[in-house]
């Protein structure tokens, strides 16, 4: 065989490649199995012991559309869990560019719900079940400021309407009425969650990160800083899947879906990284 | 006085500011708050108008001396005007003064969100797959022991981070978990601890006036 | 007298039966005391109480002045200490504490001394934290002291800052720019601080020989503090006629539309050589793989620990976390940075000397040592 083909491959090859072990499990969907990571279970038992009578959840985002694929899913997910068990929602925005996609989040699973619904009691209803509070710059204020006042620092939600008027944020005052902040991000505002409103307000803090950045959160896990963290695309699937047995949902999954084409990348990489040791030693040995 | 001025405001504000973590009176927030809430923002806000009008003429100037891909400067220019306008005057849906309907086909900035920079985005993202695949062919290789060794827990990795691990062998997933927590954790808490201490060493040097490269004093 | 041997039996089992149950009247708790919670920012007092035997739980209660006592809080068994917060500074508040048993028999203690709660300026649990910054900065100054007096410091060699100059002299042989990338992060991340400093040694290098420096910058103030640094690297190298108003521009905020316009920057205009320093995040790989393929040197630089595994992929050199810091005072050679560099290390060395003997310490005794340097004291 010519390795010396093989150690000088032209990328455009394996870009070809990657793209069709991506898009084929795509095309024709395949059964996956998986187990649960235990950060991510312990992230779900910790949503679902809120006191839904005495605290909300309240979902922090940072992300961006480029991380969409990997974040969106678990928003999505955790809105389910949390209108599934009642749990009242808090969502706010820690930067701009992530802001319409929390909206169409909290628009897509709201009518998820409501179409599910038999009674206005039933119904997932804005400003009772959950408020978006909207966007305030720059990250470190609303982080900071909600230990005081959550109303205080957004006197209006993103639609513009007073929070004074709305009925989750009339008792929703502070920190102490959030049952855990959850912070999805492309970055590490789980740390700063951390490191500036834990100390102070003993709010608990769970995460949702893209899976480069898992490594970041995983000393915090086992600290107990985090509560647990949903690990990349990997951990909004397991999230999707622990949602969907416990309260019987049959809506639809992307990261579940997407689980296929992210193992047949994971196993092209691997084949690759072994082609490429094999063509430089075998190289290497007729050099020398 | 152009170099006193910066250095003073910074020790000022540099020790306050270490300071204020050890400081719970609410006379401390208060100020921490107005800084926060009020100087910074108005910072931010001015540094924006600055970096946007060096863009605006960086590009200008290339298209005025034809420089290479010049053209791609104008589509910079006129999609950067087209955006402003549309979200000034069309707001956000749509509802505006300017109309942002012709027929069907609607460019109000939620559509232009939508359409140009959610796709837009996800697709330089995922771009990391690929590159990720061409950098691991090209450069990943088991020259020592030690780097063999990396490869493999490299593998072990990769699988338990997929499904597949786990339908290979429910195994897999635990030693990923394992080494997540045990080595990863000791190697990154080793990193950040000299990070952490080279963040202090930085911030003295530069509060004692040692490094000021940033002043733009050239020293 | 058979009744009354009678009724002195009864009365004799009966004393005999209370005698014999277990704890007998449930005990008020004793040495109730109330004071202000140390190290806050005021409106908490906290109280403490000795237990009770056969306690099942406590209930706190607060009076203001004279007005009636309220209950505040309760507590399990176990506990002997309770925070009420939410008081008005200045206000005297008296507490007293009810033990309450498992058939609901109650016995309240004393009132405690009337007390009223403070802001301190001060937080007290973050004492240990304080001392060992404390304890670094006088390492750190007495190194420069050294320094100062003319003694030599030995710092070992980094290949990836030796490299500078080579990386630099072949842009300027071949006719190429130097690109540099300052990171993506903003001018609060030190990593950024440590990328300006970087830039200005770098740039007096490429003003010496009159080799180009393109900087494209992610965020508008860094953007205006790397203008000043290289402007300011041209006149130190005495050449501030050759700096190139155009050489550092502001390119865009979002990190991938950054890293797509600075991936065009490198296939058109082929610098030679790339420095990637500073904080970055996901677009690391497309910036380093991009420029791996146009053939460049690159020497990259991050704290960013997630983002180090990419750069030693796909760079020739890399920087990992301090040594990106270390970068200017290693390029400049200057005593006091070099002795502040020192310094650091010899910190680093304390640092671990405590983990280790914490560590020892905690297996031996079985008490957790690592609350001395917590900084959960709020």
């Amino acid at each position: 065989m010519n390795w010396d083909r093989f150690a000088s491959l032209d990328r455009r090859y394996i870009f070809l490649l990657m793209a069709l072990v991506i898009i084929i499990p795509i095309l024709v969907p395949m059964n996956i199995t998986m187990g649960t990571m235990r950060v991510t279970q312990d992230l779900f038992d910790t949503v679902d012991a809120i006191d839904r009578t005495k605290q909300a959840l309240m979902i922090s985002s940072d992300y961006t559309p480029q991380t969409e694929a990997e974040n969106h899913p678990m928003i999505i997910a955790l809105l389910r869990h949390a209108f599934a068990r009642r749990i009242p929602v808090l969502i706010n925005a820690l930067y701009v560019e992530g802001a319409p996609l929390l909206d169409q989040a909290l628009k897509q699973v709201t009518a998820e719900f409501n179409a599910r619904a038999t009674s206005h009691a039933d119904s997932i209803i804005y400003g009772r079940d959950a408020v978006y509070l909207g966007w305030q710059p720059p990250p470190i204020v609303p982080i900071l400021s909600m230990g005081q006042s959550i109303r205080g620092i957004y006197p209006v939600d993103y639609y513009g309407t007073r929070t004074d008027s709305l009925a989750l944020t009339q008792w929703t005052h502070n920190y102490d009425q959030v049952g855990i902040v959850v912070a999805i991000t492309s970055g590490t505002s789980p740390l700063w969650y951390v490191m500036y409103a834990q100390p102070k307000y003993g709010v608990k803090v769970g995460g949702g990160c893209t899976a480069v950045n898992a490594p970041d959160f995983y000393p915090y896990c086992e600290t107990g800083q985090l509560s647990g963290i949903m690990a990349g695309m990997k951990g909004a699937a397991e999230y999707e899947a622990l949602v969907a047995e416990k309260f019987d949902l049959e809506d639809r999954r992307k990261a579940t879906e997407a689980m296929a084409s992210q193992s047949a990348a994971h196993v092209l990489m691997m084949v690759l990284i072994v082609i490429g040791n094999i063509a430089f030693f075998a190289t290497r040995g007729r050099k020398s | 006085m152009r170099e006193k001025l910066p250095l003073a405001l910074l020790i000022i504000m540099g020790l306050f500011g270490l300071a204020y973590r050890f400081m719970p009176h609410p006379g401390a927030e208060a100020f921490n708050s107005y800084l926060r809430d009020t100087l910074l923002r108005i910072i931010s806000a001015f540094a924006l108008i600055l970096g946007l009008g060096n863009l605006l003429l960086r590009h200008a100037h290339r298209i005025q001396k034809r420089e290479q891909d010049w053209v791609h400067s104008w589509v910079l220019i006129l999609g950067f005007g087209l955006t402003a306008i549309i979200g000034l005057l069309g707001g956000v849906a749509g509802e505006g003064s300017l109309p942002t309907k012709v027929g069907n086909f609607s460019f109000n900035i939620t559509d232009i969100y939508n359409g140009l920079l959610i796709p837009l985005g996800a697709s330089m993202f995922s771009l990391l797959a690929f590159y990720m695949a061409s950098a691991a062919y090209r450069s990943f290789r088991a020259k020592t022991w030690l780097a063999a060794a990396l490869l493999l827990s490299a593998f072990i990795v990769m699988l338990g981070q997929v499904p597949l691990g786990y339908q290979i062998s429910p195994a897999i997933p635990q030693v990923t978990q394992w080494i997540m927590e045990v080595p990863n954790t000791a190697a990154k808490r080793g990193i950040e601890l000299g990070i952490t201490l080279g963040v202090l060493a930085t911030f003295l040097k530069i509060l004692a006036g040692i490094e000021r490269s940033w002043l733009g004093s050239g020293r | 007298m058979t009744r009354t041997a009678v009724v002195l039996c009864l009365g004799l089992l009966g004393l005999l039966i209370a005698g014999a149950s277990p704890g007998g009247a449930l005990m008020p708790p004793a040495g109730v005391i109330a004071r202000d919670t140390p190290g806050d920012g005021g409106g908490s007092i906290t109280v403490r109480w000795q237990p009770v035997v056969d306690a099942a739980s406590y209930r706190i209660e607060a009076a203001a002045d004279t007005a009636a006592f309220a209950a505040v809080g309760e507590v399990g068994a176990d506990a002997t200490e309770f925070e009420h917060e939410g008081v008005r500074d200045g206000e005297a508040h008296r507490f007293r504490v009810v033990a309450i048993d498992a058939a609901g028999n109650e016995a309240v203690s004393v009132p405690s001394a009337p007390v009223a709660s403070r802001p301190q300026w001060f937080a007290i649990d973050l004492i240990g934290v304080a001392i060992a910054i404390i304890g670094l900065v006088a390492v750190v100054l007495w190194y420069i002291r050294r320094a100062r007096r003319g003694e030599h410091l030995f710092i070992r060699r980094i290949a990836g800052l030796e490299a500078v100059d080579e990386a630099v002299g072949r842009a300027t042989e071949m006719g190429r720019p130097v690109l540099y990338i300052p990171g993506t992060g903003y001018m609060s991340d030190i990593g950024t601080v440590a990328s300006m400093n970087l830039l200005g040694e770098i740039a007096k290098k490429t003003a010496e020989y009159n080799t180009p420096i393109v900087v494209p910058v992610r965020d508008p103030v860094v953007y205006t503090v790397a203008r000043e640094v290289v402007k300011g690297a041209y006149i130190a190298a005495g050449r501030p006629d050759a700096y190139d108003t155009g050489s550092v521009y502001f390119v865009v905020e979002q990190a991938l539309a950054y890293a797509a316009a600075v991936s065009g920057t490198m296939v058109r205009e082929k610098p030679a050589t790339n420095f990637l320093m500073g904080p970055f995040h996901a677009e690391s790989l497309i910036l380093a793989e991009t420029g791996a393929a146009t053939g460049a040197i690159q020497i990259a630089g991050t704290d960013m620990v997630t983002q180090l595994p990419f750069f030693v992929v796909a760079c020739d050199y890399t920087l990992m976390g301090e040594e990106l810091y270390a970068a200017s005072a290693y390029l400049a050679r200057e005593p006091l940075m070099l002795g502040a560099l020192k310094g650091q290390d010899m910190g680093k060395l304390v640092f671990m000397v405590i983990l280790v003997l914490g560590t020892i310490l905690s297996l031996l005794t079985g008490r957790d040592f690592t609350k001395i340097l917590s900084t959960t004291g709020y």
